[in-house]
């Protein structure tokens, strides 16, 4: 199906079908999906969720269980997957492929020591085929601890290699000691302990933040380029795909849409679903715009199917797109295939302009001011929100004793914050992990009351939830990260909208005809307010979470990452649903992503936090086009790139240090390219460059920022 | 490490809980029927005692005082040391409870080595193999297991080895060969419900990712499931162990009985009988603790089987 022949390449995978029997009938994960990878190449495989690029890799290293393989053959280095023995596939997997997976929480075995864990990989490599069950085990007679003592000196200096800092000490580590960045590279330690030909990493740097990304994304480069090492990069993000990726695969329920080198298909997309995709990320879409978004839905993966899986949603879609076979069409010149119908068609078409057209909106580019959000922020009243000197701290004590010894740490979880929100603005609030985003909104909506300062809201000074009246706790509405864990399973659509309403006094049929009201505004029919959570889809369920947050007409709406759990076409649609409320009904944003990209999208002000403090609040595109403090620029330097072969800048470099135990002076420097010695002496003040309040000794200053 | 807080603040619910049952049991045995002076007075008399040597035996034992003086009365004798002595034989409680504990943990241990020797392979091969046949036997196992009464799979064995096959004693304690089929009749009650929880958990475990990591690394199927998965599926199963152990002392005091072992359970019998108030409470007392003292034992092995573990828990 590639240019390249089967034989020579290290994976080929030809006309593969994976199914999954369930209660509902056969579900095709997989349908006819061809992949090569050669020696040293790396080769990205995009798609959406149920894209099937998960199960097209798991079915690649013979992980696809419960699934089944019920067609096509999978050639590894000369052997055929589909009816390898289990020999066979244990020396495969020992040996040609490692895998590293997606959640590096769920991925590492709690219980043993992540030392053990590489020493293990290595000694697979080592003995393929002598595995006994009381050496693996440790017990004494049949294992030499001498041996395991040889194997873990191997693992640091693997750990070392996978950029592990102090691997002597972090060997004896579990997994939930390690942040997220360091389980992931202790997986990928895991899987290189092998040297293997091919490293299939699925979605290996989704779970983490900018910066280790643009870490991790580094050590693959180099180690394909050192060792050779070809790999497949499962991933929906098309940043990390023009990142890293020589070439990519892009799928669509199940399928293969298009495959070519990386420029070419960022550049000049054939596929109509590779167009779309790419035309609904918020980075090639201008501030404040709606975004294009790709209608309807991935089509169930039960059932017989014929014809094209995205005909239902294209615009270009005929008869013979609906029907029968679609041929995969060789672009010729090494540029790659394209399963189209009416490919040939859509050469003429810019990118864009497409699917732009059909979400009804104007063309991006003059479509700013119309599309500015809201009656824009109000200046000149007094904020919506204050927090003033705001902190959360927590005490690590385990017990009264230690607290009375004064032995007890305390975790600065917010410290020291200013911040105000205005009425029908967006501020964003970002950063890593761990950086206090989600306690500051807490802190907010009351879940959690201040440890020292106060936060007004109104000019009124307010309390944890449990001490404020109806009208502040009405005033404020919250969306969180995982809707489906925020929504009670047990509860239908209308109960769960409702709830805020009965239990301010709302009757039955006053609340009936407001949660249709509430549905309708955030873009869901009638005949979902009787479905249960697990009946949606999760661009869905997230609707009904917006709903339930603003069921009271709230002034200010607190979202926590709301978008993240999303895919990229999903996600787009639920932003210009959040852009029309807030136009609609005046509401304030307080945004929460570790996404810039969709940050620099929605957001009319930037508040950049880093270890509880804020590093840097401003206007977003100023933040955004001529950042102030190292740290923001640092951030936006770790977005991986949409531009082929458009490296990341200088990325940051070690771990975020302990909020138990930060660096003294600037919280920041120690992973400052720029520091000097007086920020570690004293501790900077809250400034402010022109538009922008900063913490810093070392502001980036240019001409704009001159004026103080 | 060890956590003094954690251990200060755990050994001090302990003492409340076994306080708390010893108030319980004292107020529940005053409110059975009968009176121990008439009951071991005729006992020991032989025939039935005048007024005035039940009045005696209630003077000389305290009986005659208001309850919760009784009570203060047992409560400060035992942080003396002092669990009192009989009604019946005026031995003292300590020595009875002394001969007899062994052989009832000895028992009990017995039990759940049986227990577990059946239960962890079998749950963990139904798991591996779920859904078919082996799975559906193991399964069905456990279901008889559970459901069958153990008085009465102790009359089956009793039926089948000694006196069929001449194998083994019928009653007694004081050999191997004695502990052999009490051991087994407390065990598979225990071995049945420990085996639904391992094959659920282990379900459970086989699911998660890291063991598909494992399987990636080219490990062994086996070494995937008895190293990697199996260590993680027992944090449940050892939690429900430690309460089994009160089922496995109920279970003692019938298994005793059958085969006439001399034991706690059969001495617990006897005093509620002979109202032999001081036997049954300082009975009571040394299970309560056994069992609290175990449970403790268990919370501080999840710290072993899974690190993530913070015992104690309170961080906020």
């Amino acid at each position: 199906m590639t240019d390249q022949s089967p034989d020579s390449a290290l994976l080929s995978v030809e006309n593969l079908h994976t199914r999954f029997r369930t209660s509902e009938g056969p579900v095709h994960a997989v349908e006819g999906v061809s992949v090569t990878v050669d020696e040293g190449e790396i080769v990205g495989l995009v798609g959406e969720s149920g894209s099937g690029k998960s199960v097209t890799a798991r079915s690649i290293v013979g992980l696809q269980d419960p699934g089944e393989i019920v067609r096509g053959s999978i050639r590894l280095d000369g052997v055929d997957v589909t009816d390898a023995t289990d020999r066979q596939l244990r020396r495969l997997r020992g040996d040609t492929v490692s895998m590293v997976f997606q959640d590096p929480t769920e991925t590492l075995n709690p219980v043993f020591d992540v030392g053990e864990q590489i020493a293990e990989s290595l000694k697979v490599h080592n003995q393929l085929d002598s595995q006994s069950l009381l050496e693996y085990l440790h017990v004494p007679p049949f294992s030499s601890q001498s041996e395991w003592r040889e194997y873990r000196e191997r693992a640091i200096e693997l750990m070392a290699q996978v950029g592990i800092a102090n691997p002597e000490d972090r060997v004896d580590a579990y997994p939930h000691e390690l942040s997220g960045g360091l389980r992931q590279r202790a997986g990928m330690a895991i899987a290189l302990a092998s040297d293997p030909d091919l490293l299939i990493a699925d979605e290996p740097t989704t779970a983490l933040d900018v910066t280790t990304q643009a870490q991790l994304l580094e050590r693959l480069r180099r180690h394909n380029a050192e060792r050779g090492t070809a790999i497949l990069l499962i991933t929906h993000d098309l940043g990390v795909v023009a990142d890293i990726c020589d070439r990519v695969v892009v799928m669509y329920a199940g399928e293969v849409m298009e495959t070519g080198p990386t420029d070419r298909i960022l550049e000049a997309p054939r596929h109509p679903y590779t167009k779309a995709l790419l035309d609904c990320l918020p980075q090639r879409v201008d501030r404040g715009s709606r975004l294009p978004t790709i209608e309807g839905s991935v089509p169930e993966p039960t059932g017989d199917r014929t014809g094209c899986p995205f005909a239902p949603r294209c615009d270009h879609a005929t008869d013979a797109c609906r029907r029968g076979e679609i041929p995969t069409v060789d672009l010729g010149d090494d540029r790659g295939t394209v399963t189209c119908s009416e490919s040939s068609t859509l050469e003429s078409h810019p990118a864009r302009s497409a699917t732009a057209a059909l979400d009804g909106s104007t063309e991006p580019g003059s479509a700013t001011a119309g599309g500015a959000p809201g009656n824009g922020p109000d200046q000149s009243t007094q904020p919506l929100v204050e927090l003033e000197g705001v902190s959360r701290r927590y005490s690590l004590a385990n017990g009264p004793i230690e607290r009375l010894l004064g032995t007890d740490d305390t975790l600065r979880a917010v410290d020291d914050v200013d911040l105000e929100i205005r009425a029908g603005e967006t501020l964003a609030l970002v950063g890593e992990s761990g950086c206090g985003k989600s306690t500051l909104a807490s802190l907010l909506t009351g879940l959690e009351a201040p440890t020292t300062g106060t936060v007004r809201i109104d000019g009124t000074p307010v309390g944890p939830a449990a001490d404020r009246d109806a009208d502040t706790l009405a005033d404020v509405g919250v969306v969180f990260q995982d809707p489906r864990s925020s929504l009670n399973p047990r509860l239908t659509v209308e109960r769960a909208i409702g709830e805020p309403l009965r239990s301010n006094g709302w009757d039955r049929s006053r609340r009936r005809e407001r949660v249709r009201e509430l549905l309708e505004r955030v873009g869901l029919a009638d005949r979902h307010a009787t479905s249960y959570p697990h009946e949606l889809s999760g661009g869905q369920v997230q609707r009904v979470a917006i709903a339930r947050a603003i069921a009271l007409d709230p002034s200010l709406v607190v979202l926590d990452e709301p978008v993240s759990a999303l895919d990229a076409s999903v996600q787009s649609r639920l932003l210009n649903v959040l852009a029309d409320l807030q136009a609609d009904l005046d509401l304030a944003y307080l945004f929460i992503s570790h996404d810039l990209t969709v940050v620099e999208h929605i957001a009319d002000r930037v508040a950049v936090m880093y270890l509880g403090e804020l590093m840097e609040v401003g206007p977003a595109d100023r933040v955004f086009d001529c950042p102030t403090h190292p740290y923001t620029r640092a951030l936006l330097e770790a977005i991986p790139s949409l531009d082929p072969g458009g490296s990341t800048g200088t990325s940051l470099e070690g771990d975020r240090p302990s909020p138990v135990d930060p660096p003294g002076g600037c919280v920041f420097r120690s992973r400052c390219p720029m520091a000097e010695p007086k920020c570690a002496e004293t501790d900077p003040d809250q400034r402010q460059f022109g538009p922008v309040r900063a913490k810093c000794h070392l502001p980036v200053i240019d001409d704009r920022t001159a004026s103080r | 490490m060890i956590d003094y807080d954690y251990l200060a603040s755990r050994l001090a619910t302990s003492l409340a809980v076994t306080f708390g049952v010893s108030v319980v049991t004292y107020g529940l045995i005053f409110l059975t029927p009968g009176d121990p002076a008439e009951i071991i007075l005729s006992q020991q008399l032989d025939r039935q005692p005048s007024a005035a040597e039940i009045e005696a035996f209630r003077a000389d034992h305290g009986l005659n005082d208001p309850i919760p003086v009784q009570y203060l009365h047992w409560l400060t004798d035992v942080f003396r040391g002092d669990l009192g002595t009989s009604y019946y034989s005026d031995t003292p409680v300590s020595t009875l409870i002394v001969e007899t504990v062994p052989l009832t943990l000895e028992l009990a241990l017995a039990a759940m080595l049986v227990a577990l020797a059946i239960s962890i392979p079998a749950g963990v091969v139904s798991a591996v193999h779920r859904g078919t046949p082996i799975d559906h036997a193991s399964q069905l196992g456990a279901l008889l297991g559970v459901s069958m009464p153990n008085f009465w799979l102790a009359y089956l064995l009793i039926l089948l080895f000694p006196l069929t096959l001449g194998v083994l004693p019928v009653a007694g304690a004081g050999s191997f060969g004695h502990l052999v089929l009490p051991a087994i009749t407390l065990g598979t009650g225990m071995a049945a419900v420990v085996t639904r929880l391992v094959r659920s958990s282990m379900l459970e475990v086989l699911d998660e990712a890291y063991v598909d990591t494992a399987r990636a690394k080219g490990l062994r199927e086996r070494i995937v499931v008895y190293k990697h998965a199996l260590r993680n599926a027992l944090v449940p199963v050892v939690t429900i162990l430690g309460l089994q152990l009160g089922t496995l002392l109920n279970g003692a005091v019938v298994v005793e009985i059958i085969f006439q072992r001399p034991g706690l359970g059969s001495l617990l019998v006897d005093a509620v009988f002979e109202r032999n108030y001081p036997v049954v409470q300082g009975v009571t007392l040394v299970t309560a603790i056994v069992f609290v003292a175990t449970n403790l034992l268990v919370d501080l092995t999840y710290r072993y089987l899974d690190p993530r573990v913070q015992l104690g828990g309170e961080t906020a």
